[in-house]
């Protein structure tokens, strides 16, 4: 069987998944989420921080923090969500047996994601210096917006990864919430990782969104480029490692499915 | 001449049917819910798990500044914990329905909806109710002191008239809910905000002046009011006071409960002369 092309499967999936495995991502939910839910989010912790008065949590932290965890729900909560969607669509089985290129498959089915989350977190970092009066110097621009798209590109990874965990359970909503709760109190979105007992400081060392947030604040507070690159290198290698799992945890299943001729029972 | 006689075949014309039993609704419904809520395990995460993560993230935030601010966070998520299960159990349940096509069955037995609704309201009061004593636990556990409560019996009756006014709200929920299909919309988009209007992590009195209007039209607002004054030392509050607040609670949450009451039966009779639900 000829196997289409790397750029033919990544261009399909980036073009069709939003209306086929991420159809549940509608226009009103997308606006919902980059306009009034990223907004919110960073109100509520900001009068929190407020009120806490605490100088190592001021609202500006919080709201950073905030702006670049809102990009959770479209990357880990969306991408995690399309096995159930190819499972009750009755597709995967389908999947399973194509002999599309699976790297090509999976990224170009986080395109859209990509695009939303990055619109997400674009608009919440316009709240955050416009309306929290986050400081931002026009200097950390360009390190921002790199700091940004890595951690995208990296949280989409992730997804994938919970993604492919959810491949052996009936739905994948719970693990997607726990871990889009989660990034609250692990990623250091709202305060130092310091604060955490040690087993969950490690904890929120291993999730991207932690170094995606240490990497944005310490490019807007004007940190040496070097050490920003440090943490750009973390989120790329925790990026890498969840597609790298993701890509065989979907091998692991493929075979199993294979084998046992039967995915109904996940 | 013979006056016209209509003949009525046996059987064309169904007999008066009797009503159910309000109450024997309420308990059915309320088992139902239970059996789903156990069927479902999902609802745990809105109900317990992110109150317990929204609790513990206020708490590190709060915990450097003074004890009463840690029973802010505790509070705080209790009540979301109570607003999650009404929103999202309340609310959704009519979104439920009308995925598994048991909305018109439902809204043509011969009962009124409001005691199906009234079922599940008490089932989602009650799992919040649990919800709030989990985040207790947890941070209280993790706070590792005592609370500053000036009064714990006062403070749990408190707690169960919060519970209550929130009830209302998702009663009302319930109603508007048969009318749209953006539930979830409103649940996911919305939670923040409701967060933020009803002052759950801090006092109203913090957000701008336009916005109380908006945060007193809810009756969570006035009950949470009540709760701190009565039980967190050296909180102001709204100016009328520990009286006003109950005043106010009780009065909104009568209000809402009966705009639900007359919204249930204008929706079941809307919904019977239209014939159908699924226009909405």
């Amino acid at each position: 069987m000829p196997r289409p092309s790397f750029w033919r499967t990544f261009w399909a999936n980036a073009v069709f998944a939003p209306r086929t495995s991420l159809s549940f991502m509608r226009v009103d939910f997308i606006l919902g989420q980059v306009f009034v839910l990223s907004f919110t989010q960073m109100l509520f912790f900001a009068y929190v921080a407020g009120l806490a008065g605490n100088p190592q949590t001021p609202v500006s932290f919080v709201v950073i923090g905030n702006a670049v965890a809102t990009m959770t729900y479209a990357t880990v909560f969306a991408v995690c969500g399309t096995t159930d969607s190819e499972k009750n669509g009755g597709t995967i089985e389908h999947l399973l047996v194509s002999p599309a290129n699976r790297i090509a498959l999976y990224l170009g089915r986080g395109v859209f994601p990509m695009l939303v989350a990055m619109a997400t977190v674009s608009v919440a970092m316009l709240y955050a210096v416009e309306v929290f009066h986050a400081p931002f110097p026009s200097s950390a621009v360009l390190p921002a917006v790199v700091s940004l798209l890595l951690c995208v590109f990296a949280m989409v990874g992730f997804g994938l990864l919970l993604a492919g965990v959810a491949l052996w359970l009936r739905t994948s909503n719970i693990l997607a919430n726990i871990f889009l709760f989660i990034g609250f109190v692990l990623a250091g979105a709202n305060f130092p990782l310091s604060y955490l007992p040690g087993p969950l400081q490690v904890a929120g060392e291993l999730l991207p969104l932690t170094w995606g947030i240490a990497s944005l604040r310490a490019a807007i507070s004007g940190a040496p480029l070097l050490s920003v690159a440090g943490l750009w290198g973390l989120t790329l290698l925790g990026g890498g490692v969840s597609y790298a799992l993701a890509l065989g945890l979907w091998g692991v299943f493929e075979r199993q499915a294979t084998r046992t001729g039967s995915i109904i029972r996940f | 001449m013979s006056a016209p006689t209509t003949t009525v075949l046996p059987g064309l014309i169904a007999p008066a049917r009797p009503r159910a039993s309000g109450p024997r609704v309420l308990a059915a419904s309320f088992r139902l819910t239970v059996l789903m809520f156990s069927a479902d395990p999902q609802w745990i995460i809105s109900s317990l798990m992110a109150p317990v993560v929204f609790a513990l993230a206020a708490f590190e935030m709060y915990r450097f500044s003074s004890p009463v601010l840690v029973l802010f966070s505790i509070l705080g998520a209790g009540m979301m914990s109570m607003w999650a299960q009404t929103l999202y159990g309340s609310g959704w349940a009519t979104g439920q329905d009308r995925e598994f096509g048991t909305l018109e069955p439902t809204l043509g037995a011969p009962v009124s909806y409001v005691w199906v609704v009234g079922g599940r309201v008490v089932w989602n009061t009650i799992s919040g109710l649990i919800g709030g004593a989990v985040v207790l636990a947890v941070v209280g556990g993790a706070y590792g002191a005592p609370l500053p409560i000036r009064d714990p019996l006062t403070f749990v009756a408190l707690f169960l008239l919060v519970m209550a006014a929130l009830s209302t709200v998702g009663l009302l929920f319930s109603a508007v809910f048969v009318y749209s299909r953006y539930a979830g919309f409103v649940q996911n988009i919305g939670e923040f905000a409701f967060y933020v209007v009803t002052g759950c992590m801090f006092p109203v009195a913090l957000l701008p002046g336009w916005t109380l209007p908006v945060s007193l039209a809810f009756p969570p607002t006035w009950a949470l009011d009540a709760l701190r004054s009565a039980t967190f030392p050296g909180y102001g509050g709204l100016p009328w006071g520990l009286t006003g607040d109950l005043l106010g609670t009780v009065g909104l949450s009568v209000l809402y409960l009966a705009v639900s009451v007359g919204l249930f039966r204008y929706v079941t009779r809307h919904l019977a002369e239209k014939g159908a639900a699924e226009e909405w």
